[in-house]
């Protein structure tokens, strides 16, 4: 197969929406210097959030994920971080060559996060209500009082039991739910429009994080407000998203709405992983290991843990995204979905190497055996 | 909260008691510089030895039984009796009255400046961690806490005070005074001032503490001690600050759109204050007695260091026990004060134990 | 290995304990290179047998038999501080030393990894120097004497006006702008003092003095601190209490202080000075070492020794304590040089022995001649300066690499 452009593949996917999206960000990258050669953490990634709707990354830890997040508002570690290439545009504005002090208007302002580990989140040494205070006080002119209402306000929103008695408490005598809550409500103290939400329910109890999950959605919905979820586990982005992007090795493997990726999954990657899932029969999760960042292998980053791998996959860059059946937006980067190449070798096989096969639709059905 | 704070209190109390005791025992040890004069008087006189002695020891009380002696030193100390110094022929508490001072005109200024500039630096440094700024600033402070005070003092006296004659080589120990010997902040006084002695000049000069000719002889002995503590600082306001720079909070902080000066001064320096307190009146305190005993006598500064120094040079027991007490109680104070700082400073801080 | 799953068994059973215990067994026999272990073993419990006879017998002949210090057939008379000596360097051969020569493929690791930091190896090179003329040089060199006549003469590179200087110029003399200037000469390459005390003769034996200070002070104390901190943190409780209790109390009374007080009460000398560095001042070691060996010890090979009813002093030493040793390691190496400083400033002050030749001695010496032979004091200073850095070069560079909280090599 020879080298195909990743940008002009994109193009030729009708991927067009009536209205402005409010992120698009365009083949992204983002590096980390090290002593020897750079680590590639994001490796091209070029994905859209509409207003209103809840588009997930997933991918296994080390897929980048994380970073391609955090790059968004430049909140990784810089130096030795930097964004070599690719473009970020929020309500249509470019942001990636913003000055520090314009950023960090769009931080907390237009864009927010909710990170994965309540514990560690919050500033020991301040009171909730300053910390929720400070957020309020650096996008808008409000007054102390003014600050301390609208406080009270937003733990009520979030789920907080007399919050107006709470907020001179300090974090450590908040649970891990109550934490991520907290949290949840300095990200939207300032009405972002984009919340970006990393793991926000990792690192919590089960009961604890059907509930956060909850009130993620409900509060996304009173706002009409974007949100970009990141998440390793399938069955969150089944509950939560509309759109699904699954991201390996710094680059994403498959995209489109979850419907259609959980239905019909394409990528060999996305399969292995949905094989995954509990009740699918999957055990021991898929074998080998992520490529090194810092000299990916050429071709498919996945070639070398991919059962349906032919030559094509090893030479030449990753391969552009094609389009999986006729659904609008469903595409994947393999290159048995190339036009001219019989994509039903990946599509028709079974789900584990060791298995039977599986039929597609198998979420739906609530496992086999 | 109440409880924890009476409890260091009651303990600081019990190691000031082990440590007297300690001093007490050992001194006990040492020949009685009375009891040697009298028996020099004795022998002089041509009397009975052992009776002037036995009669000496009467006087002094050396006659009673051990822990009746204890108990009276106890007391005494408590009670600001603490002996007399026969070198200044004046009662050791007089001597550390008016010793002090002379300590604290540097040692203050030093440890107020090392404290905010070494913070300042490690704080700096740690944010721009493994960038060439970060690495100067770390391998200035490995010279800074290697240099040995004694000498460096020496040096800097040699080249700055006998080469270039930028500060005077003997210290004037009467410049911060006003003409009556009391210590004053900043006035005039004419040649007849004890500061200007076999000096004539016309009309008056200023003499004082804040008076031009004492910063002057002030600044190297200032400096010689700043530049260990300094390094010491910053060492560990650069470690603490890097346990916080990559913290979850900090990522919370950056993500709500706080400016980094403020990141630096709120959300890093905040928290890694409360433990860099605790590490620094302890380590801070002990280098500043440390060295202001050997910066004293290299610069001639008639401070409780150098009182020490010539004490024990000369045999004059009492001060010599109540000049190397004090040190250790401003320790144990000092460790008294970080560690209620550190539960008032620290709502984390549990009570219930320690 | 059926043999001690019995035993195992039965320990746990609480049963009578047959002959053969689990700590009865030597595990180093039965390695597979037992045999040259043991004779490893075998010569260094010879040495140390040795090593202890001979304090012995020195003890008997000053405090039982009061015939004076003990002569030795080759070494002559022994002094207190040289049996401390010749201890520390045995401990360092053989737990420093041998190990390294042994695994040579760890070696090569270790070296590999260390290299990477450029100041530490070049202050690893200048200490292995100072330590190597510091052993070495009091062996085969005069000791310095005071010579009448040769005050004052400048370094090779130097001069000196005449007047200053002694009697006779070493050097020879030259004149500039009509003042005779005494020259330096190869006789006395860093000058002599204004005793007239060879400057690179004594800064030699200050070499050793130093190094004895810094190494058998540390090596005191850092076994100590190991002792007190994982006795501390295994056995936790009460006995954790009373030893760290008493911890807090030595802190407080800081170790400078306490010499002084008991140099002034029960004289001072240079035995007496590494005696009281050495046995008061591992607070701080001792506090390191027992957080260490209390995270350590909720480990699961903590757990799994316990659980084959290995003894607790076993345990201790052969779980514990090569667990913590990149830490001892690291505390030992930055408890050298502050040590060495204290020395040389109580050396300074005139408190410590005044035979003893001492950097700090020399650094006091010349402190009065300083606008005219300012070498006096710098030479010595520089070398104590040097040593001092060297040492803490070297101990930061051992933290970032072996102690994995400071993350050196992860990164």
């Amino acid at each position: 197969m020879s080298t195909r452009d990743d940008t002009t593949d994109v193009r030729d996917v009708p991927t067009e929406r009536d209205d402005q999206p409010l992120l698009k960000i365009s083949n992204l990258h983002t590096y980390f210097r090290t002593d020897s050669e750079d680590v590639r953490a994001v490796d091209g990634v070029s994905l859209t959030v509409d207003p209103g709707e809840t588009v997930a990354i997933v991918g296994e830890s080390g897929s980048g994920k994380t970073v391609a997040s955090e790059a968004i508002t430049r909140l990784f570690k810089s130096p030795p971080g930097y964004i070599p290439e690719g473009s970020i545009e929020i309500n249509g504005r470019e942001i990636t060559d913003l000055s520090d002090e314009e950023l960090r208007r769009v931080r907390g302002g237009e864009v927010s996060h909710v990170f994965q580990n309540p514990q560690g989140a919050l500033n020991p040494v301040y009171t909730i209500g300053w910390q929720i205070r400070e957020a309020l006080q650096l996008h808008a002119d409000v007054s102390k009082s003014e600050a301390r209402e609208r406080a009270v306000e937003l733990l009520t929103q979030v789920g907080i039991p007399e919050a107006s008695s709470r907020l001179d408490d300090y974090p450590h005598e908040f649970s891990g739910g109550m934490k991520q809550r907290v949290l949840i409500a300095i990200a939207l103290a300032c009405e972002p429009d984009l919340l970006i939400a990393d793991e926000p329910t990792t690192a919590l109890d089960v009961t604890i994080q059907a509930q956060i999950l909850e009130l993620l959605a409900e509060l996304q919905e009173q706002r009409d407000m974007g949100m970009l979820f990141i998440t390793h586990d399938l069955g969150v982005v089944a509950e939560i998203a509309d759109r699904v992007a699954v991201m390996y090795a710094g680059k994403i493997m498959e995209k489109g709405s979850v419907e259609d990726v959980f239905e019909t999954p394409a990528h060999p990657y996305t399969r292995a992983l949905l094989d995954c899932l509990p009740g699918r029969g999957g055990i021991g999760g898929i074998p080998g290991e992520l490529p090194d960042p810092r000299s990916p292998p050429p071709g498919c980053r996945f070639a070398d843990r991919c059962r349906h791998a032919i030559d094509a996959c090893r030479t030449g860059d990753q391969p552009g995204m094609h389009r999986v059946g006729d659904a609008p937006d469903h595409t994947t980067s393999c290159v048995h979905f190339e036009p001219g190449r019989d994509s039903s070798t990946v599509l028709d096989a079974g789900s584990e190497p060791a298995g039977s096969p599986s039929p597609p639709d198998d979420l739906e059905r609530g496992g086999r055996r | 909260m109440k409880w924890y704070v009476i409890r260091r209190v009651l303990w600081a109390a019990f190691a000031s008691f082990i440590i007297l005791t300690i001093t007490f025992v050992l001194m006990d040890q040492v020949p009685n510089q009375q009891l040697m004069q009298a028996e020099f008087q004795a022998a002089v006189n041509d009397v009975d030895v052992e009776t002037a002695v036995q009669a000496e020891k009467e006087r002094l009380g050396l006659d009673r039984p051990f822990h009746e002696r204890y108990l009276d030193f106890m007391t005494n100390v408590f009670q600001g009796d603490w002996g007399w110094s026969y070198e200044y022929d004046q009662p050791v508490v007089d001597v550390v009255r008016e010793t002090v001072p002379y300590s604290l005109l540097y040692g203050v200024p030093a440890i107020v400046l090392s404290t905010v500039i070494g913070t300042a630096i490690g704080l700096y440094s740690a944010v721009n961690q493994y960038t060439k700024k970060d690495y100067a600033a770390t391998f200035a402070a490995f010279f800074g806490i290697s240099i040995p005070n004694f000498w460096f003092g020496i040096v800097l006296l040699v080249v700055f005070g006998s080469w270039l004659g930028w500060v005077p080589i003997g210290w004037n120990a009467d410049i911060p005074l006003a003409a009556d010997g009391s210590w004053t902040l900043l006035e005039t006084a004419g040649s007849d001032h004890p500061a200007f002695f076999r000096q004539d000049f016309e009309g008056e000069r200023y003499v004082g503490i804040l008076s031009p000719a004492n910063l002057k002889q002030l600044i190297l002995p200032t400096f010689v001690l700043m530049t260990g503590a300094i390094a010491s600082v910053m060492r560990y306001a650069r470690a603490e600050a890097l346990e916080y720079v990559d913290a979850d909070f900090v990522k919370t902080a950056k993500s709500k759109g706080v400016s980094n000066r403020a990141i630096v001064t709120k959300h890093i320096f905040r928290p890694a204050s409360i433990p860099l307190m605790t590490i620094l009146v302890g380590r801070i305190l002990g280098l500043v007695l440390f060295g202001s005993y050997l910066i004293e006598v290299v610069f001639g500064i008639p401070g409780i260091g150098l009182a020490s120094f010539q004490a024990i040079i000369r045999q004059d027991t009492d001060l010599v026990a109540i000049t190397i007490l004090l040190p250790t109680f401003v320790a144990i104070v000092g460790n008294l004060i970080e560690d209620i700082m550190y539960a008032v400073l620290d709502p984390r801080i549990d009570y219930g134990d320690r | 290995m059926g043999e001690d799953t019995d035993t195992r068994t039965k320990a746990d059973g609480g049963t009578a304990p047959r002959d053969v215990t689990f700590e009865q067994v030597d595990w180093d026999e039965i390695d597979a290179d037992g045999v040259a272990r043991s004779r490893k073993r075998v010569a260094w419990l010879a040495v140390v047998s040795l090593w202890t006879i001979g304090v012995a017998y020195d003890l008997y002949s000053r405090f039982v038999a009061e015939t004076g210090q003990a002569a030795f057939p080759v070494l002559g008379s022994v002094s207190p501080v040289d049996w401390l000596w010749s201890f520390t360097l045995l401990v360092l051969l053989y737990y420093g030393v041998v190990p390294l020569y042994e695994n040579p493929r760890m070696t090569r690791y270790y070296w590999k990894e260390f290299k990477k930091n450029k100041a530490a190896v070049v202050s690893a090179l200048y200490l292995i120097v100072v330590f190597a003329i510091g052993v070495i040089g009091p062996r085969v060199l005069p000791e310095p004497e005071p010579t009448p006549g040769l005050e004052n003469q400048p370094p090779v590179w130097g001069s000196i006006e005449a007047y200053s200087a002694g009697t006779s110029c070493a050097g020879g003399t030259t004149t500039v702008d009509g003042v005779t200037m005494c020259q330096g000469s190869w006789q006395h390459p860093f000058g002599t003092t204004s005793s007239g005390e060879d400057i690179l003769l004594s800064s030699i034996y200050g070499m050793e003095v130093s190094m004895q200070v810094g190494l058998i002070a540390t090596l005191m104390s850092i076994s100590v601190a190991a002792a007190v901190g994982l006795t501390a943190a295994y056995y936790g409780g009460l006995v954790d209490e009373v030893l760290m209790r008493y911890v807090d109390i030595q802190m407080t009374f800081p170790t400078f202080f306490l010499f002084l007080l008991l140099a002034y009460t029960i004289g001072s000398s240079l035995f007496v000075l590494i005696l009281i560095f050495g046995l008061f001042g591992w607070g701080s070691s001792a506090r390191i070492m027992r957080s260490e060996a209390l995270q350590r010890r909720e480990e699961p090979y903590m757990k799994a020794a316990k659980n084959a009813g290995a003894s607790s002093l076993w345990t201790i030493r052969r779980h514990l304590l090569p667990n913590i040793s990149n830490s001892l390691i690291t505390a030992a190496t930055l408890t050298i040089p502050s040590i060495i400083l204290a020395e040389a400033a109580i050396a300074f002050l005139g408190l410590g022995d005044p035979t003893v030749p001492s950097w700090g001695r020399l650094i006091s010496d010349g402190r009065d001649q300083l606008r005219t032979a300012w070498w006096i004091s710098t030479i010595p200073g520089g070398f104590l300066f040097f040593t001092i850095l060297a040492f803490n070069f070297l101990g930061d560079a051992l933290r970032d690499a072996l102690d994995p909280r400071h993350g050196g090599s992860g990164e």
